[in-house]
């Protein structure tokens, strides 16, 4: 796929709820390999589009593209197994699963993970479950959580689910990562570490779409940014260009 | 104690360890609420019957009426029994299980065991309603004398063969990636999906895999019962059967064997010999029954949400050697 091809393409995208317009004709593109910002003030509707990119909800209208195929009516688990992988605004680890085997959860072909793969037994599965292992651990050493890899991610803080969050959709080797309020609930001090993976993983050629609040945290990573209000695109281009909209200052203050 | 009411107590325990094993499956490790769990057992039960009884036109059995009637010889009543079990979860499941919100699924399960009770109850020509059916041939009853130790004994083996192959079965499932799958299902619905897990799938396929079990354990009680009716399958025992679980350990296989031997084994029979006593009036010592039913789930909930077996944690080989963190029910914000 040449470069200048979008990701993913959303095209008059509408949500509705009972009459309540969350999403309201929005056309965006996500282009490879940069990291694609969605502000605006709370209730314009980012959470509710990430949804209906992810396929979570269904749109009420509209068409969704990615790489090149539309999947407007493809569901969440399909999109998935395709590389458009999410992440949630609340924390949403498999509290009573280990930290490894949340990662394990979302490692594609592994021939346990049907019903008659996992009655043939382990000797079946052990092989592609022995690579996953190993490849889960590197994720896990690579974001420094590997002496935590036997914990329920239940009881990790709210900085050490997102990472896990973030681990399990690399699992699923993604090509678009929907990240919403990655930073959301995390300790200050680890907001800066996340953000050093995510750039690690733009600069690797992960192309990721991510709501975000805190605006130095946009600023640092995401070009281009796409900004909503109530349901609606106001604007979108380079940060610094976005500031001097009075329209989207407005609305951000306003909102 | 003579050897009737050992064998009565063990093969009692066998069907009860197989039914708790199948809910587990459902309930422990897929967290599906399914409250109409003793239909599935009922349907297995009422199979294996009408497989191994005569036509209700045979002279000895025209004093009831019911369909079929192929007497079929042992293990088809069981197998079948079984069939029948995975079958119902086809309907049940397509309609509760792919577009209800959870909690609505329980509600809707509940009604479905009440409406088929209702239904099996009063309409009389299917399986003769509420008299329910009597003289349900025995297992191999043409081959060997079912009136000796020895059929005693062997019932035992046979119960304790499928015991063994349906504990095989959860075991596989439970410890296998699919089974991981499925606790994470239990955990985060819509973030599993959004891992690329299918739930209606992997509910819909716990549901034919739970109801064929449960139908087998239905088809074990009956032949030795020898009489099944629908006072035997009220919503109630299902009831008794979530406490089994619930009390030895959701989502783990020895949890659910535990459960099975403290709650419908141990509890029914210590109240049995209360009764027997004469304490009270007569209807005294079941109802208390049912009360501490409640308060042992309540207790349990409470006290000891995770069983008495808890589901043990999965340490991967070579994992780092880390403090033991124990899950703590509530411990975690969210």
């Amino acid at each position: 796929m040449p470069l200048s091809e979008p990701m993913l393409t959303a095209r008059d995208v509408h949500r509705h709820f009972e009459g309540l317009h969350a999403v309201d004709g929005v056309s965006i593109e996500v282009m490879p390999g940069r990291i694609t910002g969605l502000i605006g003030p709370n209730g314009a509707g980012k959470s509710t589009l990430m949804a209906v990119l992810a396929g979570t909800l269904p749109a009420s209208s509209g068409t969704v593209i990615f790489q090149g195929e539309d999947i407007t009516r493809m569901p969440a688990y399909q999109r998935a197994r395709r590389g458009l992988v999410r992440t949630f605004q609340l924390p949403s680890e498999f509290a009573q699963l280990t930290v490894l085997e949340n990662l394990m959860v979302a490692a594609p072909d592994n021939r346990g993970e049907s019903l008659l793969g996992a009655l043939l037994g382990k000797r079946y599965w052990m092989p592609d479950e022995e690579r996953l292992v190993a490849q889960a651990r590197g994720l896990l050493k690579r974001f420094g959580m590997s002496a935590k890899e036997s914990d329920y991610a239940g009881t990790l803080s709210g900085g050490q689910k997102r990472l896990v969050e973030i681990m399990r959709a690399l699992m699923l080797r993604p090509r678009l990562l929907l990240l919403d309020e990655p930073m959301s609930g995390v300790h200050p001090s680890i907001v800066d570490e996340i953000a050093g993976y995510l750039e690690t993983l733009r600069d690797e050629g992960l192309t990721i779409l991510m709501v975000e609040h805190e605006l130095h945290m946009v600023d640092r990573l995401c070009d281009p940014v796409i900004v909503m209000a109530q349901g609606r695109v106001i604007g979108q281009g380079g940060m610094a260009a976005l500031r001097k909209q009075r329209e989207i200052v407005e609305a951000y203050l306003v909102g | 104690m003579n050897t009737y009411y050992a064998a009565n107590l063990l093969i009692f325990a066998g069907v009860d360890i197989i039914a708790c094993l199948a809910l587990n499956l459902q309930f422990g490790v897929s967290g599906i609420v399914n409250f109409s769990f003793i239909i599935f057992q009922a349907a297995g039960a009422y199979a294996a019957a009408i497989l191994s009884m005569p036509p209700d036109s045979a002279p000895d059995y025209s004093f009831q009426i019911y369909f079929g009637g192929y007497q079929l010889p042992f293990p088809i009543p069981w197998i079948g029994g079984a069939i029948a079990g995975g079958l119902l979860a086809l309907p049940v499941g397509l309609v509760v299980l792919r577009r209800l919100r959870a909690d609505y699924q329980a509600i809707a399960l509940l009604v479905t065991s009440i409406i088929a009770n209702t239904v099996i109850n009063n309409a009389r020509p299917l399986l003769n309603g509420a008299a329910g059916l009597a003289l349900v041939p025995q297992p191999l009853q043409d081959q060997v004398d079912t009136n000796t130790h020895a059929y005693q004994y062997l019932y035992i083996g046979l119960t304790a063969i499928c015991v063994a192959i349906i504990w095989f079965i959860s075991a596989r499932i439970v410890n296998s990636p699919y089974g991981r799958s499925l606790r994470a299902m239990r955990d985060n619905e819509l973030a599993a999906t959004a891992l690329g897990k299918n739930p209606s799938a992997l509910k819909m396929t716990m549901f034919i895999v739970g109801g064929a079990i449960a139908g087998l354990s239905g088809a074990i009680l009956v032949g030795f019962l020898q009489v099944w009716a629908p006072s035997t399958w009220l919503y109630p025992e299902t009831i008794i059967l979530f406490a089994a679980v619930i009390v030895g350990g959701r989502g783990n296989n020895v949890g659910a064997i535990l459960g099975a031997l403290l709650v419908p084994v141990g509890f029914e029979e210590v109240t049995r010999l209360l009764t027997r006593m004469n304490v009270g009036p007569p209807q005294l010592i079941p109802a208390l029954e049912w009360i501490c039913i409640g308060l042992f789930i309540l207790g349990f909930l409470w006290f000891r949400p995770r069983g008495v077996a808890p589901e043990p944690r999965h340490v991967f080989p070579g994992a780092p050697v880390t403090e033991d963190t124990h899950w703590v029910e509530g411990a975690h914000a969210s």
